[in-house]
């Protein structure tokens, strides 16, 4: 187990350094606590153009023992009104599904956890996410429901957390 | 299979009553080959003594014969499309081991499948330089450390490791592994397993492989018996679905429940729901309100015994818990409070658990002891198992006609009558058997020196084996043809006798069974009356001509 964790914090590391020497656009990240590698905080903003737009967004990314072959979870800590984020802050996309919860394939080999994605990857996706909403299978009901039914009461519940967040600020 | 049927009575055609131990019983031990072949304990053949009248239409696979089955198909399709067998094996996995499906589909198309598949034409190299970046540690590698699937996507064999054995461990997706790139869908085959994951790993992707090789197989199911590791392959389309394991448990290829016959599928899912989960609320419901069988008007019971009586006009009485009408009932059911009628199903399971149990006391040191005492060589002692086999067999039936009872339309009164009566034959030729068994048997177990009536034992019990064989063949045969030989709307009496003789017919002529013999006493003297050309003989009910004086049957004199 050691062998294992100990090639988890170094991949860790090498991307926590990579993104300090390279920024990318849309989010920031560190970590929360400078002696943990497997637990860092990143700030999404709000992509563009989208209802999200002009949003800082917190959440938390902690990654297992055995990173890059099981996905780490994500969670926003700051609030988040999404189909795809769970009440609790939860972000449920495909990619960060354990590899083997779907057996049968149907999710494309591209949509499921591989060990190729890094800390960029996900948050990119993320960031896809919340510009492109997925009502297929809504993580929150009642927020998948004002998107596809009343897209004026999900708008106005989405700018109220977008005020909220630059307030936290 | 008439034929054969022919053969069984000839051979059994001397005996007066083989229930009474006549000699007769001896027929049995001449009773072709094939009695014999099982008893062998070779287990190849165990599911001779109860199918050996029909054709076997599946075989029964070992671990060894699904590993060499598995190898074949791979090295067929392999040969074939001249692709490795690790590829023929993915593509086998894709089309659940259907080796003509693969060629169909591959000479139909070969691109796409090999795009749905994974399997690119054009294996791709690693790039040229000396040393390569690993696509998830970003750790830069001498080109000898990396390796690819098809693809040429290169990670290092410590990622590659780690990514397998996730996969592995995660469950049988493992077989339908792909590259670790998120934009390909290059497969990941054996050949790759076999290079880069460690002996565990290894050992676990092939039993994966080999289960998935039976249960995506529409020809073939693991046996369900718990801890089995057979597997049993079917040929679809001829006859029953009972299979027997070599285990010897017999279940049924179509639902895989326990054997069932002459129960169709769907009744006995309803007879195990009705048993089962759904009991407690089946239990409420019958229990709380019910029509009349009658005059259909709900009746909700709220206090007394089962002894219902409807409200006038109707005022039918009859019993709370099996709708049946009370003038069947009284002590003998289980008195007011009580019906055994339906109990008794459940309590059949126990004897035929029971059954199997002393079968295998009886296997493992019993029949060791009886060699020693009776000193006769065990190989001689093999018609004791095929008795207990044969009454395992028996209860399991028997216990399956309570279902097809519970689920007889209550109108066609002359097919329920029928019915009870054949299974209360059924029943207590049973009895005799398991008490032969049973009790005869232990006399000899306890004996101090070899008994002298002990070849006289082993022609009775020989022969109750054989008898209820045969009654229990034939009514299965009955059952599953739905009592055909009733008709709907015909008298009972007369007619419940006449499709005895008929349906049951093998044996009544021979009288090896109590259900004719008894129908015999019955009836027999006035067919003998009503024709006068021939004359029933008393003992075994065989009609001979007139002249005969003595039956032509069992020797019987003619009085």
């Amino acid at each position: 187990m050691a062998g294992t964790a100990s090639q988890a914090s170094l991949l860790l590391q090498k991307q926590l350094k990579d993104l300090a020497k390279n920024p990318v656009d849309g989010f920031s990240a560190g970590l929360v606590d400078d002696s943990n590698v497997f637990e860092w905080q990143v700030t999404i903003i709000g992509p563009p153009d989208t209802l999200y737009d002009g949003g800082y967004f917190n959440a938390i990314m902690t990654f297992p023992q055995n990173y890059p072959n099981s996905p780490p979870s994500v969670r926003f800590t700051s609030e988040m009104w999404h189909p795809n984020v769970y009440p609790d802050g939860r972000v449920c996309i495909s990619i960060l599904h354990p590899p083997g919860e779907d057996p049968n394939g149907y999710e494309l080999a591209s949509e499921r956890w591989t060990p190729v994605h890094t800390v960029e990857s996900i948050v990119l996706s993320i960031i896809s996410m919340l510009s492109s909403p997925n009502d297929e299978s809504p993580a929150n009901i009642e927020a998948a429901k004002d998107w596809r039914e009343k897209r004026d009461e999900f708008k106005k519940k989405v700018r109220r957390i977008v005020r909220k967040s630059q307030e936290m600020l | 299979m008439d034929s054969e049927d022919d053969m069984h009575d000839a051979n059994d055609s001397a005996d007066d009553d083989f229930y009474s131990g006549g000699e007769a019983g001896l027929a049995a031990s001449d009773d072709g080959d094939a009695d014999y072949d099982f008893a062998d304990h070779d287990s190849d053949d165990s599911g001779e003594l109860l199918s050996h009248r029909q054709q076997q239409n599946y075989s029964i696979l070992s671990e060894v014969d699904i590993k060499q089955r598995q190898e074949d198909d791979i090295n067929r399709v392999s040969t074939v499309l001249s692709i490795s067998k690790s590829e023929a094996c993915v593509l086998l996995r894709n089309y659940n081991w259907s080796v003509s499906k693969v060629h169909d589909e591959w000479f139909a198309d070969e691109e796409r499948v090999r795009k749905v598949v994974g399997l690119p034409e054009k294996h791709m190299e690693l790039p040229n330089d000396r040393e390569v970046t690993c696509g998830i540690c970003f750790e830069s590698c001498p080109r000898g450390a990396m390796s690819a699937a098809a693809c040429g996507h290169p990670f290092c064999s410590t990622c590659w490791r780690g990514y397998i054995s996730t996969a592995i461990n995660d469950g049988p997706g493992c077989l339908m592994l792909r590259c670790p790139d998120p934009a390909c869908a290059a497969a990941v085959g054996q050949d790759m397993i076999n290079a880069l994951a460690d002996d565990e790993d290894k050992e676990k992707y092939g039993r994966y492989l080999r289960r998935s090789y039976i249960e995506d197989n529409r020809k073939t199911k693991w046996c369900p018996a718990p801890g089995c590791e057979y597997a049993v392959e079917f040929v679809m389309g001829s006859g029953s679905y009972d299979v027997n394991c070599n285990c010897s448990y017999g279940f049924c290829w179509n639902c895989t429940e326990e054997a069932h016959r002459p129960v169709d599928c769907a009744t006995v899912s309803k007879w195990i729901l009705k048993n089962s989960a759904e009991s407690e609320n089946m239990n409420w419901i019958l229990a709380n309100s019910k029509p009349c069988p009658k005059c259909k008007r709900p009746i909700e019971k709220n206090q007394g015994c089962m002894h219902i009586t409807c409200t006038p006009p109707c005022k039918f009485e009859f019993c709370w818990l099996c709708l049946g009408p009370w003038s069947e009932h009284g002590e003998r059911t289980g008195g007011f409070y009580a019906c055994n009628r339906y109990e008794s199903a459940r309590q059949e399971g126990a004897s035929r658990q029971k059954a199997l149990g002393d079968l295998q006391s009886l296997q493992n040191d019993k029949l060791e002891k009886l060699s020693d005492i009776q000193s006769q060589p065990e190989s001689q002692l093999k018609f004791i198992i095929e008795a207990w086999l044969q009454i395992v067999e028996c209860r399991r039936v028997l216990k399956w006609t309570y279902a097809y009872g519970f689920y007889l339309p209550e109108h066609e009164h002359a097919k329920r009558q029928f019915f009870e009566y054949l299974q209360g034959e059924a029943e207590s030729g049973l009895e005799r058997l398991h008490q032969c068994a049973e009790k005869e048997l232990q006399v000899y177990l306890e004996a101090e020196s070899p008994s002298k009536d002990f070849n006289d034992f082993r022609t009775k019990l020989a022969g109750l084996t054989s008898v209820t064989r045969n009654y229990f063949e034939n009514l299965v045969r009955a059952l599953e043809t739905g009592l055909n030989d009733v008709g709907p709307s015909t008298s009972h009496g007369t007619c419940s006798k006449s499709a005895t003789s008929k349906s049951l017919g093998g044996k009544s002529k021979s009288g090896k069974n109590r259900a004719s013999s008894t129908s015999s006493k019955s009836g027999g003297s006035n067919r003998g009356v009503d024709d006068s050309n021939i004359w029933t003989c008393d003992q075994c009910t065989y009609a001979n001509p007139k002249s005969a004086r003595a039956c032509q049957a069992c020797d019987h004199q003619h009085r």
